[in-house]
């Protein structure tokens, strides 16, 4: 089964490249967001005897929290393929240019893939870094200046990144000599041996370099620029899937330092940086000008949720799991979004943008429900993963730090709020109307996805339940 | 043996701080890896054929022959000669890099003496280099700088690697390699994009993008 989820893509990927025609691009795009889903609904199902042959499968295998995070890959990734199709109607590419979309597409689909699933440390380096050489060039896909400043500095400062999160691991190599291997699940059962000074050392420079791809404060530079500059289903998977499956990769490292009773140390390096992401993101949300940047600083706001979900313990990482997920899907909604606005008015300036509810009320009523989901008004599952933040703070009794988590809210709140409201519900002024209209596949993935996330947040269906509670008990109480 | 070629290695990157002539660097790269090369002969325990072929490969073709030979033909058709006035001027950079080369050698000797695996000039050198990479990136100015001081880094961090011994799984070392090449090959590319869409090679051209 695995072996289909992470092939398919490639040879689908290989399929475009050879025919280079528009049908196959199309039908590589849904066909590699089918079998994901399908796959993994089939594995739900109970057909988990099929891993892949032989000693492969201790490199790669599905466990309770790949499962869970490849479902939410399935779900944003199936969205934005849905909506790339609109993406190409609008823009005329040519097929040879489709065909370089898709077919990096499909590598850096399975190259996340290979992410979650990897169970061998460096492996997992390899997939990350594998993730940023293939959508580095769909960052550039639209060949603007812009874009191109974006993916150099992405591509630049992620690598140098990701290379000290090797040296991190040639440390934890060193401190881990009893164990002999960079398998998970060796490195757990050896870690209580293992030599703490080089695995505190090895877990700051895995901090820094995962924390990059994360796109954690303070080295989240490329962040903004990346998410801003890609084409909106391009954005809408970076903040949705590649930030998560970077954060898996540091969860994994992070349950070793547990096992090692280190976790007291991991805390305050997660804490530091998780509220640092939340302060930085407060700051530039009030001056910000771009709605796309503006989104992609909330993506380091999440992300600074999630480490501070996950260095609270208890309650706090069933909320960072569920965080993850409800901001994945949020957060595509409002990318793809964008892209409708992008392309209605033709600006990622937020002042060109006013009174969207008048002219086109589907995109207007879409912005702003997906930013409510987003900021966590109930019934939408954020405002639950953030009720738990907080009693997870009072549990771990840290409740002074309730005050400035509450206070960076507020103003992200306060900042994001007035500037959604504005291109909502502001009076349009001189400023042109978008008239033009958009095709029904530019709403459904939306609509669909906030349907999802309803459900999620009113009912908390057993089963979804089920699989969370898998998940976070991989994790060392 | 091993320590003759250590230190070479060492001087090596005390002539990148001293050098201004890109194509300079590009040698010195070139040499890093024939180095490279050397040191994994020098500390193979057996001959395993696929292991060693595949160092070969990695070390004498890829980092020492094919990046360095495509670096310098992009900075001939370029017409790139010297690195532009850096933030710091070379003399003070050498000063740095004996200090960060005192650094090295004292987490080294501090730390072989927790850990008595640790090979203390190994370790001091390949800090020191990983260190020496981030601080040229940090002051000097020049987009392919940066391409050729992240190839150092690399080197730094491949040095230190063989330093720990620890095997690493043929199928990880091929990841690696194959993610570097990768690396390299974009950074080229989008390189000559940045050269002929913005007319210049120089970091403060890219700040189009900022809030």
């Amino acid at each position: 089964m695995l072996g289909i989820i992470i092939l398919s893509p490639i040879v689908l990927g290989i399929a475009a490249i050879s025919l280079r025609s528009h049908l196959m691009n199309r039908i590589a795009l849904v066909g590699s967001a089918l079998i994901n889903v399908l796959a993994l609904l089939v594995w739900w199902s109970g057909y988990r005897a099929h891993g892949l042959p032989g000693w492969l499968a201790s490199y790669l295998s599905i466990d309770a929290m790949a499962f869970y995070f490849l479902a939410i890959m399935s779900l944003v990734y199936f969205g934005s393929t849905i909506y790339t199709l609109t993406y190409f109607k609008e823009h005329h590419f040519s097929a040879k240019q489709e065909t370089l979309f898709v077919s990096v597409l499909m590598f850096f689909l399975s190259a996340m893939i290979g992410v979650v699933t990897a169970h061998h440390l460096a492996l997992l380096w390899v997939f990350i870094e594998a993730t940023t050489l293939t959508s580095a060039l769909l960052i550039y896909f639209e060949q603007r200046k812009a874009s191109l400043e974006a993916a150099w500095k992405y591509i630049y400062i992620c690598s140098v990144g990701i290379a000290l999160a090797f040296v991190g691991i040639i440390i934890l190599s060193i401190g881990s000599k009893n164990v002999g291997t960079l398998f998970f699940n060796d490195l757990y059962h050896g870690a209580a041996g293992c030599n703490q000074f080089w695995l505190k050392l090895s877990f700051a420079f895995i901090i820094v370099g995962f924390g990059t791809k994360i796109g954690v404060a303070p080295i989240h530079a490329w962040l903004p620029d990346a998410h801003s500059e890609a084409p909106s289903p391009v954005s809408a998977l970076l903040s949705g899937t590649l930030l998560n499956t970077a954060f898996l990769g540091l969860v994994r490292v992070y349950n070793i330092m547990k096992y090692a009773e280190l976790q007291n140390f991991a805390n305050i390096l997660l804490l530091l940086t998780g509220f640092m992401s939340l302060f930085v993101c407060a700051v530039f949300m009030l001056q910000i000008s771009n709605y796309k940047r503006m989104l992609a600083y909330s993506s380091i706001e999440n992300m600074g949720l999630l480490f501070i979900g996950l260095a609270l313990g208890g309650p706090g990482v069933f909320a960072a799991f569920l965080h993850a997920c409800a901001h994945s899907i949020s957060k595509t909604c409002l990318f793809l979004t964008s892209g409708n606005i992008l392309s209605l008015y033709g600006s990622k300036q937020i002042k060109q943008v006013k009174g969207m509810i008048f002219s086109q009320p589907l995109t207007g009523w879409l912005w702003l429900i997906s930013f409510l989901a987003l900021a966590g008004m109930p019934p939408f599952p954020i405002f639950l993963s953030k009720f738990l933040l907080i009693s997870a703070f009072i549990k771990a009794d840290l409740t002074l730090l309730i005050i400035p988590f509450f206070l960076c809210l507020i103003v992200i709140f306060y900042g994001m709020g007035g500037t959604v409201f504005n291109m909502v519900f502001g009076s349009p002024g001189t400023l042109p109307t978008a008239s033009a209209r958009l095709s029904p596949s530019a709403f459904i993935p939306q609509l669909v996805l906030l349907m999802i996330l309803l459900g999620i947040g009113v009912h908390l269906p057993p089963y979804f339940l089920n699989f969370l509670q898998d998940a976070v008990q991989f994790l060392k109480p | 043996m091993t320590d003759v070629l250590l230190i070479l290695f060492g001087t090596t990157m005390l002539y990148v701080f001293a050098a201004g002539r890109i194509e300079a660097y590009i040698k010195t790269l070139s040499l890093q890896g024939l180095l490279l090369f050397f040191l994994v002969l020098a500390n193979i325990p057996e001959l395993n054929w696929l292991n060693l072929t595949f160092l070969v490969v990695e070390t004498l073709l890829i980092k020492a022959i094919l990046i360095p030979y495509f670096l310098l033909t992009v900075i001939r058709r370029n017409e790139i000669g010297r690195e532009v006035e850096p933030d710091i001027s070379q003399f003070y950079s050498l000063l740095f890099s004996v200090l960060i080369f005192m650094f090295g050698f004292l987490v080294a000797y501090w730390a072989a003496s927790i850990e008595s695996t640790i090979l203390p000039l190994y370790f001091g050198v390949s800090i020191a280099l990983i260190i020496a990479s981030l601080f040229l990136i940090v002051t000097r100015k020049r987009i392919i700088t940066h391409i050729l001081c992240y190839m150092m880094l690399e080197n730094g961090i491949f040095l230190l690697s063989l330093s720990v011994a620890g095997e690493m799984p043929m199928l990880v070392n091929l990841g690696v390699l194959l993610d570097l090449f990768v690396g390299i090959y974009l950074l080229v590319i989008f390189f000559n994009k940045i050269q002929s869409m913005y007319d210049g090679s120089h970091i403060d051209i890219l700040t189009e993008l900022k809030d």
